[in-house]
């Protein structure tokens, strides 16, 4: 499905040089379930948004779907991006001014949807999810868990192939944080692709594959054994 | 999607009261002093506009020479020999009409009251299609007939009808009421003109005024009274431009030599400047002043908003980074933030029609007008002035926020890289820099009509109570007895009487020279009949020699009179290089003017020179005769109480000149009439100014809120780290001093310039290190304003626990 070879991410500010990403090659194929992992620093998040066209690298290729687009723009990948990727933040980023059905129908607002299939697919999401009697509510209304559910169920209306999640249960307990790893692992076994970085040895377990980063290298990959 | 952006707009507001109120009621302020400004400028450029033919009627005025030194640049009246030339010597207009204004005692009955009668050709009421109630315009035609409006038949006959009835004019013309028309709207200049104004209630064929005062009906060319009107309609096929050379080439052809001493030429204007003429006569161009105030207070509305809408926006990073993350194009986030801006402009402008449907109704109710808020006829107008609006305050903000890369905004980049912060400092310059500007305007304008004011107490204003239209048969043959029982009154210290009184704004003007018949070196002197005892009344010393007695012969105008004694100014003096004032008693000057019998003038007294026309004016050179033959006011001075004395001054009148009423005011009124347009402009400007100065406020007290919020983190740490409240308070104060500083220096030079235009209209003027200390002193207010705005708030947070401003975050 996507392919980096050799990338490179650089931040520059002024005098200091800081490289968070160094040569990484990652092949992930359609319907794989990778964990990354490694301490603080190591460049996980920001590998999460060169594959999730947040952010560009400074050298090396991304191939998405046999498409090089480590040149692209925001235009273009913006247009990629919401044709192929959900994204589920630590922090959850949901828009305290609209409801939770609002916040869902955000992800399929700019694919010139008809209004009724909108709500037909953010109504069967809900459903699906268990947060249809919040539909209503505002964000600043719902517990943690609950709104990482609407995160989840943002990331999956708009039936993306590739889910990307930044530490999902980073901001959980741990009761909740198994609800949304067992809602990841249901997604999976769907069909879905999905990259997640974690912290949780625990919750790196749902994976097929590992990758493990230090200082913006790939140190290690380890596939779980079926 | 633009239901959705609206819904976001709404609740953003919801959420943020403060900052929504304060960007509601600014825009709304600032939007309703627009509209209002617009409105008014539009009402007062389309008065007239009801009559059929208004588009092809023009008025000719006057154009003055400037050395003529008038104060004017021009005057809309013309020479009553004009219409008739143009109706015989141009073919192609056929509709020409003088409207001459006197006042005349009008009596109905028992009931008299003074009325301005206007005295016009037949033509009149062709050009003008006034709507007949009874009768019909021929009524015109007929020399004993006059036609009223329906106001003023209500005031003399009720409800009766009034077709047949007498008036009398000055107790002895009697004319038949032969018509009635409709009251003419008050949107006409008939009405409104500042200058002009007076209502259409009486008219009467022109034949009439040579029946009653052996006016010779072909008009003259000696005298150019602000109330004689000429119109013109052209035909369909001819314009402005084809009037204004036929006009101009009756000036050359007709116009006597003399009069090409004063005037340039003759003046066309449509129909519809006739009602703001005034401005341009002054040269102030007042209703484009206004827009511009209200454009200006509107920019400051918006800045206001632009600013605290920037600093909201970067609390809305993530937002924007969640929907960019989502696949939202820039374009489409543009849109949603442009939408919200609209949304809470509309919002705005909703409250502000609100707020104008009373303000224009007690504006109405103040100033006599019609101003409407036709929503049909505006409605584009007022859609794009949202628009517009809308998105010139929403576009910057919208710009900062959406171009960031989505994980720029996901990490809120924007806010810990203080992006827009210089921008915000600027549009604070702005916003300060143009109330300053408007301050310090106002300001300047507050102390030069002060100044002119003040200069105005050289003669004894509120001592002296006036009485008007005196040179009317059956009153001026008794003026020696009405002075002598007036002088018997307790209280009246003095009664001198004049052609006219000090501020009037009247000029009459002969040429004279040292030497008989050399126009070479002449000298135009400007004159006032007066009666002995003018200079005492009035307060004026004499430098030398003494003021005209009635004992001695020489010093009595009359119609055959070749030699007067006369009084002169230093400044007369000094033109007419007669020398110092000791030395110029019984020096002699000659009239080159060969209109009467005077040929001779000898100095008898020297007055010091001041400013007698109206203080807008340059001081002039003027002598000053006795003439009984023209005494029109009397001028009382009173000692001890006023209205008493008045009481016994109307007893008196009373006594000896029962037929008339008395037409008396205080001289205070005579000087007000100068003073009020200044004031009125003053006024004006400092509403306006005062608007744009709350309206930067308000901005900075928002902003200065914001971004103390934005700070609570660094303010706890520092707090933590042994800052004391003081160091914290005068943190927040400065980062808004340093812009405010810098719209101080742009502001007042500008202030400057646009000042001294003002002050170049005025003969005698503040100084310019006066101006500059003035200007100075608005500055420093509006720097003081700003800080104790900023600084009430600053000292709140900085008191505050700093465990709680480190909570914060």
């Amino acid at each position: 499905m996507l392919k980096l070879h050799d990338l490179y991410k650089v931040y520059r500010t002024d005098d200091v040089e800081t490289v968070a990403l160094s040569g990484v090659n990652l092949e992930i194929n359609q319907g794989d379930f990778i964990a990354v992992m490694g301490p603080s620093g190591c460049g996980k998040s920001t590998l999460l948004n060169i594959i999730g066209m947040l952010d560009s690298p400074s050298d090396g290729s991304y191939c998405f779907l046999d498409e090089d687009v480590a040149g692209y723009g925001e235009a273009q990948l913006s247009v990629i991006r919401k044709k192929n990727i959900g994204f589920i933040f630590q922090s959850f980023n949901l828009i305290d001014e609209l409801t939770v059905a609002e916040n869902i129908e955000l992800a399929l607002l700019y694919h010139d949807m008809p209004a009724a299939e909108r709500t037909r697919r953010v109504k069967d999401v809900m459903d699906r999810i268990g947060i249809a009697h919040r539909a209503g509510h505002m964000p600043g209304q719902l517990s943690g868990g609950q709104q990482q559910r609407v995160a989840v169920a943002r990331a999956i209306v708009g039936d993306q192939p590739l889910i990307l999640a930044d530490e999902p249960t980073g901001n959980l307990d741990s009761v909740h944080g198994q609800e949304v790893m067992d809602m990841l692992r249901t997604l999976h076994s769907e069909g879905t692709t999905i990259v997640m970085v974690t912290h949780s040895p625990a919750h790196a377990d749902y994976a097929q594959r590992t990758v493990n980063l230090f200082d913006g290298y790939v140190v290690t990959e380890n596939t779980r054994a079926a | 999607m633009f239901w959705n952006n609206i819904k976001i707009a709404l609740r953003n507001l919801k959420k943020n009261k403060l900052y929504a109120t304060i960007n509601v009621v600014g825009l709304a302020l600032g939007l309703a002093l627009y509209v209002f400004a617009s409105l008014l400028a539009d009402y007062e450029r389309t008065h007239d506009m009801f009559f059929r033919n208004a588009d092809r009627i023009y008025t000719v005025g006057t154009s003055v020479l400037p050395e003529a030194n008038l104060g004017i640049r021009d005057i809309d009246s013309a020479h009553t020999a004009l219409a008739p030339l143009i109706k015989a010597e141009i073919a192609d207009i056929q509709l020409v009409a003088r409207s001459l204004r006197r006042e005349y005692l009008v009596r109905v009955d028992q009931e008299s009251f003074y009325e301005r009668v206007r005295f016009v050709d037949p033509e009149f009421t062709e050009i003008f299609d006034f709507k007949f109630v009874s009768g019909d315009p021929s009524a015109l035609q007929d020399p004993s007939s006059v036609i009223i409006s329906e106001a003023f038949s209500q005031k003399y006959f009720g409800d009766s009808d009034p077709i047949g009835k007498v008036v009398t004019l000055d107790n002895k013309h009697d004319f038949h009421i032969a018509a009635v028309i409709e009251d003419v709207p008050l949107n006409s200049h008939f009405n409104s003109a500042i200058l002009n104004a007076s209502v259409l209630d009486i008219f009467i064929s022109f034949q009439a005024l040579s029946r009653i005062s052996d006016y010779n009906p072909e008009g003259e060319w000696d005298n150019l009274s602000v109330n004689d009107l000429t119109y013109v309609q052209l035909p369909p096929q001819l314009d402005g431009d084809w009037l204004q050379a036929q006009a101009t080439s009756l000036f050359d052809r007709h116009m006597p030599e003399a009069g090409k001493d004063v005037f340039s030429g003759f003046k066309v204007r449509p129909l519809k400047k006739a009602n703001l003429v005034i401005w341009e006569m002054l040269g102030l161009p007042v209703m484009t002043i206004i827009k511009l105030l209200g454009l200006l207070v509107l920019i400051v509305a918006c800045v206001n908003y632009t600013n605290l809408a920037t600093a909201q926006a970067l609390g809305r990073s993530r937002e924007v980074g969640m929907r960019k993350t989502m696949g939202a194009s820039q374009r489409q986030l543009l849109t949603q933030f442009l939408v919200e801006s609209i949304t809470i402009t509309a919002i705005a402008m909703l409250v502000a029609l609100a707020g104008l449907e009373v303000i224009i109704q007690l504006f109405n109710n103040a100033t006599n007008k019609i101003l409407t808020l036709s929503y049909m006829s505006t409605l584009p107008w007022l859609v794009m002035t949202t628009l517009i609006v809308g998105v010139s305050a929403g576009a910057y903000p919208a710009w900062l926020i959406t171009r960031a890369s989505p994980i720029d905004a996901l990490r809120d980049v924007a806010r810990k890289t203080k992006k827009g912060t210089r921008f915000r400092a600027v549009m604070i310059g702005v916003q300060f820099a143009i109330s300053v500007f408007m301050l310090s305007v106002v300001a300047i304008m507050y102390v030069q009509n002060q100044k002119m004011e003040d200069a105005s107490y050289v003669f004894p204003r509120s001592e002296i109570y006036t009485l008007q239209r005196l040179n009317v048969e059956g009153i001026s043959e008794r003026l020696d007895t009405l002075q002598t029982e007036l002088k018997n009154i307790p209280g009246v210290e003095n009664v001198a009487y004049s052609i006219w009184t000090p501020f009037d704004q009247s000029n009459s003007s002969t040429n004279v020279s040292t030497v008989p018949g050399d126009s070479s070196n002449k000298v135009s002197l400007h004159i006032l009949r007066i009666s002995p005892e003018f200079f005492d009344t009035y307060d004026i010393p004499l430098l030398s020699g003494s003021a005209p007695t009635r004992e001695m012969a020489n010093d009595m105008y009359s119609e055959e009179s070749e030699s007067i004694n006369v009084v002169v100014n230093e400044l007369a003096l000094e033109q007419l290089s007669l020398g110092p004032a000791h030395e110029a008693i019984n020096k002699r000057f000659y009239d080159l003017d060969e209109d009467d019998n005077l040929k001779e003038f000898v100095i008898k007294g020297v007055v010091p020179s001041q400013n007698i026309v109206g203080l807008h004016n340059d001081i002039h050179p003027f002598m000053f005769y006795y003439d009984p033959t023209n005494h029109w006011v009397a001028s009382i001075r009173i000692r001890g109480n006023m209205l008493s004395t008045v009481a016994s001054i109307e007893k008196v009148w009373k006594d000896v000149i029962p037929e008339y009423p008395m037409q008396g005011r205080f001289l205070d009124e005579t000087f007000e009439e100068v003073f009020k347009i200044f004031r009125a402009m003053n006024m004006t400007l400092a509403g306006f100014a005062g608007l744009a100065l709350i309206l930067a406020l308000i901005g900075l007290f928002g902003l200065a809120a914001f971004m103390a919020a934005q700070r609570t983190k660094e303010i706890g740490v520092r707090k933590v780290l042994g800052a004391g409240s003081m160091q914290i308070a005068r943190l927040l104060v400065w980062q808004f001093t340093k812009p405010v500083l810098w719209a101080l220096l742009v502001a007042l030079p500008l202030a400057y310039f646009a000042s001294a235009a003002y002050l170049t209209f005025f003969a005698e003027r503040i100084g310019s290190s006066q101006a500059a200390v003035i200007m100075l002193g608005a500055g420093v207010f509006g720097v003081l304003f700003a800080w104790g705005t900023v600084a009430g708030h600053a000292i709140r947070i900085a008191q505050r626990n700093p465990i709680q401003a480190l909570r914060y975050e």
